[in-house]
């Protein structure tokens, strides 16, 4: 794509890693270089580029001791002599402005105090820039406070284990469990909380809309480790047949606009489509789809398509002679 | 030189330096990148100055005093980040947010998110607890099902865009996808709703601010023209937190008109949120009523079935009846 071709030519790019790079090996003598490229947030090969171009970096008039001192041995990285680069440069506008919305979508108490500090640590001269780009993104609202996310966000905050009752996918019954809660992510329209279940003494995601109550509880955790965050994957739980729906040609421009994982496996002369969703649950299907109003319908497995016409049924029931 | 090398090279002399650097030095240390007419240098190096200064390197020029000469400097402590001096709690927010945006794979200036978010080790007094929310996020966000096709570079393209004031030209599909449109629009912003992000503008095809969602734009096209100069002044009164948080059946369809919607108890937080921040809410008996103004009744309508069997339209008797035949039909299907 085209963006990520002037990207990768972008020598802001480079400059923008290399500031962070050398601090953080400062600050870590000796770091290995595939520490300090997932540091990066970016590859080894990149990384080992990134250090061939500090070599070549110094400070005029250019005399030997004027370029910076950087070596790697034994696959471990040392600055020797980091002349100015001790800590990275202030943020960027466009930095705290991404924080600031993702904060804003986020957060609840304490939000005022995030944001006043991350101002604070844009240049001076760029402030008025940051107070208009922030304008320029809305990420949502943040949540209630009593709600899920609300408490979850307060216990990933203040490292405390939560008790959830929750819904696995494919299935009905309601299971307590107790996580400890590391972190948020939303994914194809869900939120989902990663955090270690105590039972299963693994790391899992749970998806929000299927935690029914959650409580924040007094036992407090330790961060997880990084071996342990590494096998953070949200995805690799689908189980159960897929869901089958059929959406009209007016659902299927807006379904397929939404970031839901559907897959079109048929399509009709008329724009109508049969979408499948993988690792969804009867209940989302059937809420999923009367939010078209009539344009769209749960096909099969026969047990979701029982679950949704149960639910037109009884909904059907409060209109009926009223 | 190149250009990267330069860049870093001309921040380490302004970082180095005890007084400010006159135009001649810098000129005299950089004699193959700052040659050539004056009028030329000077350009080059005030695009270079500016590229720092998007860095988040300030450098500025200073005029001569009775003590110091005239010329460019950096102020340290204006460069270099400083403790953020949050309580901890505080920071494991910023964390958390941050993290949970990038791992959603679709946020405007992700990779400026990601900067921060290393950045922010150093922005901390003990940084080591706060930074697993951001070790997850780079863990969820990696490999399988990252971002959905083209809106990830669609945001970045327009956050930039957006950041720089240029206009944008748009091939946007209509809600059917029946019909392309090309338009020239001045981006405003972005929001999210819905799980889906949305560019709202000026639209010059139109002649008015209109709203775009990110996913039928099919091509995007930046004016490249005169890049640092602004092609449009975001108008004072244009707000975007409240056009994102419009509701659906707030959409000016038709005349407004009372809505209420019955919610059987308990009824969540969540729940009452999805209302958004202007409805109404009378607790009774079993349940909660929600009343509410609609300007666009449908998507109230749709609304209120995708809550299932908990949730019923009670006013007015017009959408509470189509809300009925709505059913009918889906139920009448099964035959």
């Amino acid at each position: 794509m085209k963006a990520e071709a002037a990207r990768k030519d972008d020598p802001r790019e480079r400059l923008r890693r290399v500031l962070f790079l050398v601090p953080y090996a400062v600050r870590h003598p000796g770091i290995t270089v595939r520490e300090l490229a997932e540091r990066c947030g970016t590859s080894e090969a990149q990384l080992l580029e990134d250090l061939d171009f500090l070599l070549t970096v110094g400070c005029p008039p250019f005399a030997p001791d004027d370029f910076l001192d950087l070596y790697v041995e034994r696959d471990r990285v040392y600055v020797a002599l980091h002349q100015s680069f001790t800590r990275p440069p202030r943020f960027t506008e466009s930095e705290a402005a991404a924080l600031a919305a993702a904060v804003k979508a986020l957060a609840g108490e304490g939000k005022e105090r995030v944001l006043e500090a991350l101002r604070q640590a844009v240049p001076r001269e760029r402030r008025k820039g940051y107070d208009e780009l922030a304008k320029r993104i809305y990420a949502g609202s943040p949540p209630a406070r009593e709600s899920v996310m609300g408490r979850l966000t307060r216990a990933i905050a203040e490292r405390r284990a939560v008790r959830i009752v929750h819904v696995t996918a494919g299935r009905t019954e309601e299971k307590e469990r107790v996580v400890r809660p590391y972190t948020l992510a939303r994914r194809f329209g869900h939120w989902y909380l990663f955090g270690h279940d105590r039972d299963r003494g693994r790391e899992l995601p749970f998806r929000l809309d299927r935690i029914k109550d959650c409580a924040v509880l007094e036992e407090t955790f330790e961060p997880p480790p990084p071996a342990a965050l590494a096998r953070a994957r949200l995805f690799s739980e689908a189980r159960g047949e897929p869901i089958r729906l059929r959406l009209s040609r007016v659902a299927a421009a807006w379904a397929l606009a939404r970031p839901a994982r559907l897959r079109v496996v048929e399509s009709g002369p008329k724009g109508e489509v049969v979408v499948e969703v993988e690792g969804a649950d009867a209940e989302w299907a059937t809420r999923f789809v009367l939010s078209f109003g009539g344009e769209a319908e749960v096909l099969s497995p026969p047990e979701a398509r029982r679950h949704f016409d149960e639910a037109v049924d009884r909904a059907l029931a409060r209109y009926l002679g009223g | 030189m190149q250009k990267a090398q330069r860049l870093l090279d001309l921040a380490a002399l302004l970082l180095r330096a005890a007084e400010p650097v006159s135009w001649r030095d810098i000129q005299e240390q950089f004699q193959e990148d700052y040659g050539g007419s004056e009028d030329a240098a000077i350009r080059k190096f005030e695009r270079d100055k500016a590229d720092l200064l998007e860095l988040g390197i300030p450098v500025r020029w200073l005029a001569a005093d009775e003590d110091l000469p005239a010329g460019y400097l950096i102020d340290k402590d204006d460069f270099y980040l400083p403790d953020l001096k949050l309580p901890p709690e505080d920071l494991a927010l910023l964390y958390l947010s941050g993290s949970a945006a990038l791992a959603g794979g679709e946020f405007p200036y992700a990779r400026d998110l990601a900067h921060a978010l290393e950045k922010l080790s150093f922005a901390a007094r003990s940084p080591g607890a706060s930074e697993a929310a951001a070790m997850a996020a780079r863990s969820l966000s990696s490999g399988e099902g990252q971002g959905r096709g083209q809106v990830p570079a669609l945001l970045e393209e327009l956050s930039r865009a957006i950041a720089a004031q240029k206009r944008v030209h748009l091939t946007y599909a209509g809600a059917e996808r029946t019909e392309t449109t090309a338009r020239d629009v001045d981006p405003y912003g972005l929001y999210q709703s819905g799980g889906s992000w949305f560019l709202a503008g000026h639209c010059h095809l139109r002649g008015a601010l209109r709203t775009f969602h990110l996913a039928r734009i099919q091509a995007l096209e930046v004016n490249r023209a005169q890049p640092r100069s602004r092609d449009f002044q975001v108008p004072r009164d244009f707000s975007l937190a409240e056009l994102a948080t419009r509701e659906a059946w707030e959409y000016a369809v038709h005349a407004a008109e009372k809505a209420r919607v019955r919610l059987d108890g308990p009824v969540s937080a969540e729940d009452r949120a999805s209302f958004g921040p202007r409805a109404r809410f009378l607790d009774e008996a079993g349940g909660v009523v929600v009343e509410l103004e609609v300007t666009n009744a449908e998507a109230l309508l749709r609304h209120t079935l995708a809550l299932g069997e908990r949730a019923e339209v009670l006013a007015p008797a017009r959408l509470r009846r189509r809300a009925r035949a709505v059913l009918q039909g889906l139920a009448r299907r099964r035959a």
